[in-house]
């Protein structure tokens, strides 16, 4: 089903196309992913599961969890979240492993530039979210060149998809929409010197700071002085019965689905979660027209802000606080869902087991930071629960244990897009101050202790209590590893 | 942990464990398996799991064998699913050089019962892998009843059993010193405490050379890294690991149908490093690519590196030390530890035990590289 009509969005997309689904014809629009065009064609079952055979749409949306695997051209394996649609396409559903044709396949021309070089720049950061962005506009202004890496087509990380009035403080875009800091954000770089590569993935970092990137299927390696790892970080699962069923789809999915798609996720939705990121989907999907049945919350009390929980009341949402969700139901898709109450160990109350007609399950139940590039490199990580996890340890400069390689944003531990851009603010002062001449470092100084002091104020109050527990341990295990901070 | 013990096998990786599991199922059940840190997490974890019994001499073809025999009934033995495969083993041979090699292989393998032949590269494609591309092959040397299993499953099946015997497995607990008093060994000291026992086995793969010292013993082992990768998993399409010594390559698709692939750089300097490098994953793809067209669609999932323990001879170095009795050495696999695994253990652990072991292994005593040159198995990666 497309979003035809929309109170913030305009959808623009490529021309109607044809292509082939499991030998059926079907139309979508070029450019936009696969799997979002077989979506709005109703089709929800994009492969079947390896081990037992179980029916499998896709979660993330953002080419992280493998779950939307399909056969397109004859080639396995093909994440369709991210893969955009062409003229003439031919996608099949695909059961077990891969397998590859048997087609003879040429032996090509060989190349003497592989894996082409695209040199020395003094900083790379990867990530084009508000982190890396606000990282690239620091250094940038201080003089320093960077390329910026963002594997989607267009930068803005998960603000692309934001289409509500942000929260936090006037200075850091509050009361502005997500959609539009990102736009605020590239148009920023555009007069610094900071190239922007989107469409290209960092699959590794290898010694001698050296990045491996993919772009246009082609293999390329850059080297860099310093690198900012501001990679965002992924959804959460839930473990209950069905819960890999299609329909069953993370927070941040639906939202690029309908968001930057144009397509709902279906017609009547059951929100797992009830923080900030649980109720503004949910307010979303009602803008987008979808039904939202319920937003259960295992907590007595929700985590997210009253003003979003307000809006989605007022429509007549229930939010149910210590509820969750026992099953999902349905054989090929979510067919509904069995939710109850809870008691104070997470123990559902016999009796109070209510089921629920929907066609999708949304679950926003917090994120986890990307941290394999960090780890792959060899900085040290530790698993810090306020942070949401597994995170490279890194001092005040956001500085990781392996000198020159900084963190920051969701990468260095879950917390906001406005805080996220004054930490790739701080990386990427921090990271400039080796190019930099002396006489120049007074006014460094000064722009890091502004950044520290927004962050301050951002984390201080009770909604920053986790980042700055988090934040302090961090801090902790830095100094102890022999830090500078 | 214990403070005493008949017997201490210092490293957890196949070798160590499989020593600690025959010394036990001998009745020597007073062991201390002390490993630095997760089992497999050495050269094991990262190898490629290949069992070959294509061998250039006598000796090695026979312990090859052997060995392949106590595979095949391991997973019985041992109560764990191993992945113990018979796929065969292909070595395509390139030059002059090598097809003279393979026919003198081929004779003496044979010669020692070895059901191996010589193809043509029409009948590498007709009748083993089709999807191989044979440009260059002269010839190829196919042995079906080589084969590979899972070394994870391996190593862990065999530490389990010992377990289960009365051995005692100490993870993440690296052994500092070897202690030794006029010339006899008198335990370890780790980083948990003292483990008093008059026999030690020094089984720490490149770690070999720094622990020995402790000792006063120097192994002539030099570590070299080797890397290796892994695709996505397909539907397995092709049985054997296909091998060639002048590409330097070797691959093969595992039971959950990942392709798994080495090489083995010539170039790659001595020393500690299990770093990965961009180099390889394109010099590696290409051969791949070269080898295999249809690979070339199939995405690497991940790469890492390991190290070779590799001594003068390319063997292995067994047995007990000259100067430090009781101190035993079962090192120096100089890549090709995980096949032969079983059966050295099995002989190792009968040294240790003071048994005859069913197959002489003197000539890989240590000693042998102060008697004079050594010559080297042509049949090495
Ligand atoms: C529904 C929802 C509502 C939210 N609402 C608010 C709000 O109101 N106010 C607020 O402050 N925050 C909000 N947030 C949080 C905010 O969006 C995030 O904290 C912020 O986007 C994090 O920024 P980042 O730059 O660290 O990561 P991201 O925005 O996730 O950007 C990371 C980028 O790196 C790319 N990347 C990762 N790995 C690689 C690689 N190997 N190669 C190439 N590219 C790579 C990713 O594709 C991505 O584009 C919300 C989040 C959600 C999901
Ligand atoms: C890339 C690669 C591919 C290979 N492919 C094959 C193949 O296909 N077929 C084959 O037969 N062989 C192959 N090999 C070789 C094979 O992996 C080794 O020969 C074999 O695993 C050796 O086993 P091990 O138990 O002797 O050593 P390891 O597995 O290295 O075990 C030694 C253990 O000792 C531990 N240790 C080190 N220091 C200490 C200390 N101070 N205290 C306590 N413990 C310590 C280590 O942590 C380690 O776990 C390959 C090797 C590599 C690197």
């Amino acid at each position: 089903m497309r979003i035809t009509e929309h109170p913030i969005l305009k959808f623009e997309k490529g021309p109607l196309v044809e292509f082939e689904h499991d030998g059926r014809k079907l139309k979508g629009h070029e450019g936009e992913s696969i799997a979002a065009a077989l979506h709005a064609a109703g089709v929800r079952v994009l492969r079947h599961s390896i081990k037992l055979d179980r029916p499998r749409g896709f979660f993330c949306a953002i080419g992280r969890c493998s779950s939307c695997l399909m056969t397109v051209d004859g080639v396995p394996n093909v994440m369709t979240c991210v893969t955009a649609l062409s003229a003439g396409m031919r996608i099949e559903t695909q059961t077990g492993k891969g397998i590859i044709p048997d087609v003879h396949f040429p032996t090509p021309p060989t190349d003497p530039d592989y894996p082409r070089d695209l040199g020395n720049v003094p900083l790379a950061i990867v990530g084009a979210g508000p982190a890396g962005l606000s990282a690239a506009i620091a250094a940038g202004q201080l003089g320093v060149r960077s390329v910026v890496i963002d594997e989607n087509p267009v930068p803005g990380g998960q603000l692309i998809k934001q289409t509500h009035m942000f929260f936090g403080s006037k200075e850091h875009h509050a009361r502005v929409r997500g959609i539009d800091i990102g736009a605020i954000l590239v148009k920023e770089i555009e007069d610094l010197p900071v190239d922007c590569l989107t469409g290209t993935t960092v699959l590794g970092l290898y010694p001698g700071r050296m990045l491996a990137l993919l772009r246009n299927g082609r293999l390329h390696r850059l080297t860099a002085d310093s690198v900012i790892l501001a990679t965002g970080a992924s959804e959460n699962m839930l473990a209950f019965p069905n819960s890999d069923l299609p329909g069953v789809y993370g927070a941040g999915a639906v939202q690029t689905l309908m968001n930057v798609d144009g397509v709902a996720p279906g017609k009547r939705v059951l929100m797992i979660g009830a923080g900030n990121i649980g109720l503004i989907v949910s307010y979303q999907l009602l803008q987008a027209g979808v039904e939202v049945a319920a937003v259960v919350e295992g907590l007595p009390e929700f985590g997210g802000y009253h003003v979003h929980a307000a809006k989605i009341r007022r429509a007549g949402v229930p939010i149910m606080t210590s509820h969750t969700v026992l099953r999902a139901l349905g054989t090929d898709r979510v067919e509904g869902a069995v939710i109850s109450k809870i008691d104070g160990d997470w123990r559902p109350i016999e009796g109070t087991e209510v089921e629920l007609d929907v066609d999708t399950i949304c679950l926003a139940v917090g994120l986890t930071p990307n941290c394999e590039l960090a780890s792959q490199f060899g900085c040290d990580e530790a698993y810090v629960a306020e942070l949401g996890g597994r995170v490279a340890i890194h001092d005040a400069s956001l500085e990781t244990t392996v000198p020159g390689v900084h963190i920051a944003g969701d990468a260095s531990g879950i917390e906001e897009a406005s805080t996220a851009m004054l930490e790739g603010r701080l990386a990427g002062l921090s990271a400039a101050a080796k190019f930099l001449h002396d006489r120049e470092m007074g006014e460094l100084t000064r722009l890091r202790s502004e950044a520290e002091e927004g962050l301050r104020a951002l984390r201080a109050g009770p909604f920053g209590k986790h980042a700055r527990a988090g934040k302090r341990k961090m801090l902790a295990l830095a100094s102890a590893r022999g830090g500078d901070s | 942990m214990k403070s005493r013990a008949e017997c201490v096998i210092i490293g957890g990786g196949v070798v160590g464990t499989a020593i600690a599991y025959y010394l036990a199922k001998a009745g020597m059940t007073d062991c201390v398996l002390v490993e630095a840190d997760y089992l497999s997490s050495g050269a094991t974890g990262r190898c490629g799991g290949g069992i070959r019994q294509q061998w250039s001499t006598e000796a090695n073809t026979q312990l090859a064998i052997e060995s392949v025999r106590e595979f095949s009934s391991l997973s019985e033995e041992l109560d764990a699913d191993i992945e113990f495969l018979q796929g065969g083993y292909l070595v395509l041979a390139y030059t002059d050089e090598d097809v003279a090699q393979f026919e003198r292989n081929v004779a003496l393998q044979q010669g020692l019962g070895l059901d191996v032949a010589i193809l043509t590269p029409d009948e590498i494609t007709d009748r083993v892998v089709p999807q191989l591309n044979t440009d260059g092959v002269r010839m190829a040397t196919y042995c079906p009843s080589d084969a590979s299993a899972n070394p994870f499953l391996t190593t862990r099946a065999y530490a389990d059993a010992a377990r289960r015997l009365g051995v005692e497995v100490e993870l993440f607990t690296p052994v500092t010193r070897v202690l030794t008093k006029r010339g006899r060994v008198t335990g370890v000291e780790t980083s948990r405490g003292t483990i008093r026992a008059p026999l030690v086995v020094n089984v720490t793969g490149s770690h070999s050379v720094p622990i020995a010292k402790t000792a006063g013993v120097d192994l002539p082992i030099t570590p070299y890294r080797r890397q290796i990768l892994v695709t996505e998993p397909l539907e397995r399409f092709f049985d054997p690991m296909i091998i060639s010594f002048s590409l330097g390559v070797y691959f093969r698709q595992v039971r959950h149908g990942s392709v798994i692939g080495g090489f083995g750089d010539p170039d790659e300097p001595a020393g500690f490093n299990q770093t990965s490098s961009l180099e390889f994953l394109t010099t590696m793809s290409a051969k791949l690519a070269f080898l295999m067209p249809r690979l070339r669609s199939v995405k690497i999932v991940r790469q890492w590196g390991g190290m070779y323990d590799l001594t003068p001879d390319a063997q292995p170095i067994l047995g007990e030390t000259d100067g430090v009795d009781g101190f035993f050495q079962a090192n120096g696999f100089s890549g090709h530890g995980f096949m032969i695994a079983p059966k050295v253990a099995m002989l190792v652990a009968q040294v240790v035990a003071g048994q005859k072991p069913d197959l002489d292994i003197s000539r890989l005593n240590a000693r042998r590289f102060t008697e004079g040159p050594v010559t080297t198995d042509r049949s090495v990666v």
